[in-house]
């Protein structure tokens, strides 16, 4: 396993020095040693138990090419294609940002006041302590850390939102893509949301790439969300079966801001998403929700922490999955309720729906208490789809395979009816209708 | 002829529970089948149906002139058959207009009809719903999702005016309800007695067949009918019960009631 970090920590030592400022070349030096150091998350990381990473090891990516800090900002000659693939969620955002095998090649808006949209390098130039102390902030040690120490020993390619106070940015769309074309590869790319006080926001991000790829995408966001400030933020991942997405947003709420989630999982071969909020001010909110609707060998893991670290926050975490095939999914929800953070209030539920007697989901949420007068629900459920219902349909003239789709759309729907945007959530539940039928299989009749 | 059974044998989990039943339903007639708990009146409906666990190991049931056991309950459904469910299934998430429509087309469809628009399926709707007398706010619910015993039973009635069956097997329709909430169900199930729908009213107690007057009443016993007859074979079967019947009872009806 560690080979990978070996052979990755090698390519890393013997590339050609990034761009950048001292601390962050001795930065990348550290994250160097700690990667091959540590290697890779193992069985006994309890974070990584269940996600292994046969998936990664079979694809044996090198790291990707490093371009030397140059980031092309024009997509002429990159070979782009974001054809055949899903159209894209919005029709008309504000800002479309086209990031295509770890490079941020496009970016298209307005200029609006207050809104700054920049790539990594000119952002280390304009706000270097403030990127400064979240990059150094990133845990980088240990073998559950590595694809955060990979992540901060190649950083170069990155991405940098900075919304100023009361500023509005609108709808921004952020697609994501990988080629595969230079053979099996481990893209890294760092991303940087920084709302300040009362500033909002809307994040659309998609992931998905053509179905040859066989590519790594490895991502590391933090987002600051300062005093009211608003993050709306979608994720949709529809990426083909040879595709590792490693994610990792790491999330700080000052008092009274609001930073919601939506995560829809609907392909991938192996994927996981970290995110973690902490609660640095009074009064802030957090909601995560998510559903995954998964098929053949897929493997999605969601890692969902909130530290309740101030009094008076609230989070929610709420997913559904759909598993069939032999695919498997991980939620790990947990939530920290540090003391002195009375009036918490936290909800959980994960609840779990498995099509094939191959599939597996392994759900864990987990509560840690140490404040007085909190609100706490939690719930995990594992099922299979009611023998009944599926009749009861049936016997009104709907196939079987329709009265799966049905019953499996409405278990979904109660993630997509939480959006605001409801014409988004139409758009999401027709994605996961079409990425149903490959698994809504025909069981077997005992009788006549 | 609608339905005709022949010799039907019927195992559950490996128990015989039909045990050679014969039933022939003409368009237009309303069949009360009654019996005591135990005689195999709800797996009557459920293989007619298509519920799988019921193996059927002799005999034949044929709908319009059709083998009906060799089709999959959907195309049962298109071909014609609706059973009222005796515990309507709760479905949340699943709305209840836009599952019936989706139901409706897929049997019009299977019939080679044009699929209605949501603009004529709502039409359609209103107009069941107000023969039926039944709000309209069951349209908008999930279905079953919350219902009442009585509500539960009206959508069921509600699906069969929207779907218009040539068969209707009524499975307990009576049960749980109330005689007020009875007597609507009852009304709803008169409205649509129709010259080409026949159905067949299974029920534990004579008191349905005060509001759905049948034109003939079967009693199941142990797997096969042991009488026919008129509405007033339940009466005799409400006055006696069915422990009479058990007793030999059955040798005292006139000969032309006894199979």
């Amino acid at each position: 396993m560690s080979a990978l970090a070996q052979q990755w920590g090698e390519s890393l030592r013997f590339a050609a020095p990034a761009q950048g400022p001292q601390w962050l070349n001795e930065l990348r030096l550290r994250a160097t040693n700690q990667l091959t150091a540590h290697g890779l998350p193992q069985r006994k990381d309890e974070d990584w138990k269940y996600t292994p990473l046969r998936i990664l090891e079979k694809l044996n990516p090198a790291i990707a090419g490093n371009s030397g800090g140059v980031v092309a900002d024009d997509g002429s000659d990159t070979g782009v294609r974001f054809e055949n693939l899903t159209p894209a969620l919005l029709d008309s955002p504000d800002y479309l940002i086209n990031i295509y095998d770890g490079v941020l090649v496009g970016c298209e808006g307005p200029d609006r006041p207050g809104v700054t949209i920049v790539p990594l390098s000119e952002g280390l130039q304009r706000y270097e302590p403030l990127l400064r102390k979240h990059i150094e902030s990133v845990d980088i040690s240990g073998s559950a850390q590595a694809f955060a120490a990979l992540n901060t020993a190649s950083l170069d390619h990155g991405l940098v939102i900075h919304i100023r106070e009361q500023a509005d940015a609108g709808t921004i769309l952020l697609r994501w893509a990988l080629s595969g074309k230079a053979g099996p590869a481990i893209h890294n790319f760092r991303v940087f949301l920084l709302l300040g006080e009362g500033a909002r926001m809307q994040l659309v991000e998609q992931f998905e790439s053509a179905d040859h790829s066989g590519s790594a995408l490895n991502v590391v966001a933090h987002v600051e969300l300062g005093t009211n400030a608003v993050l709306d933020h979608l994720r949709l991942q529809n990426e083909s079966e040879n595709t590792v997405l490693m994610s990792s947003t790491r999330i700080e709420q000052a008092q009274d801001s609001r930073y919601s989630y939506a995560g829809f999982d609907l392909g991938g071969g192996l994927v996981r998403h970290e995110l973690k909020t902490v609660f640095v001010g009074s009064g802030a909110h957090a909601v995560f929700l998510g559903a995954f609707v998964l098929d053949n060998a897929r493997h999605v893991d969601n890692h969902i922490t909130v530290d309740h670290a101030s009094p008076a926050c609230s989070s929610d975490q709420f997913f559904r999955g759909v598993l069939g095939g032999r695919s498997r999914g991980v939620f790990n929800g947990k939530a920290l309720i540090r003391p002195g953070a009375d009036g918490s209030s936290v909800r959980q539920s994960s609840a779990n729906l498995l099509l094939s007697p191959l599939a597996q989901i392994d759900t864990k949420p987990e509560l840690e208490i140490y404040a007085d007068e909190v609100e706490a629900s939690h719930g995990a459920t594992v099922g299979r789809l009611d023998e009944s219902a599926i009749f009861y349909l049936r016997s009104r003239g709907l196939s079987e395979t329709e009265a799966k789709r049905l019953l499996v759309g409405a278990f979904c729907r109660a993630v997509t009816d939480r959006l605001e945007n409801q014409a988004l959530a139409g758009r999401i539940s027709e994605l996961i209708d079409r990425a149903m039928p490959s698994f809504v299989e025909r069981s077997k009749r005992v009788d006549a | 002829m609608m339905l005709e059974i022949k010799n039907l044998h019927v195992t559950v989990g490996g128990k015989a529970i039909l045990k050679g039943l014969n039933l022939t339903v003409e368009a237009g007639q309303v069949h009360a089948m009654m019996g005591p708990n135990g005689a195999g009146k709800s797996t009557l409906g459920n293989v007619i149906a298509g519920r799988e666990g019921y193996e059927v190991t002799r005999g034949e049931v044929l709908f319009k002139g059709k083998n009906l056991l060799e089709l999959e309950p959907e195309e049962r459904a298109c071909e014609g058959i609706f059973m009222a469910f005796q515990y309507p299934v709760e479905i949340p998430g699943v709305n209840n207009t836009y599952f019936l429509r989706a139901a409706l087309n897929a049997q019009r469809k299977y019939r080679g009809e044009p699929e209605l628009d949501s603009m004529q399926f709502l039409k359609l709707v209103r107009e069941k719903l107000k023969i039926l007398h039944i709000s309209d706010d069951l349209l908008h619910r999930a279905v079953n999702e919350g219902f009442s015993g009585g509500e539960k039973k009206r959508n069921e009635i509600f699906q069969m005016a929207v779907l218009e069956p040539r068969l209707a097997i009524l499975d307990e329709t009576d049960s749980g309800l109330d005689i007020d909430a009875l007597r609507l169900v009852a009304k709803g199930v008169n409205r649509l007695r129709s010259d080409d729908r026949a159905m067949i009213v299974i029920t534990h107690y004579q008191r349905l067949l005060d509001h759905i007057v049948p034109d003939k009443v079967h009693v199941l016993a142990d797997g096969k009918i042991v009488a026919s007859g008129g509405p007033d074979l339940a009466l005799k079967l409400e006055e006696q019960g069915y422990t009479w019947l058990e007793q030999g009872g059955i040798q005292s009806l006139e000969v032309e009631q006894r199979v």
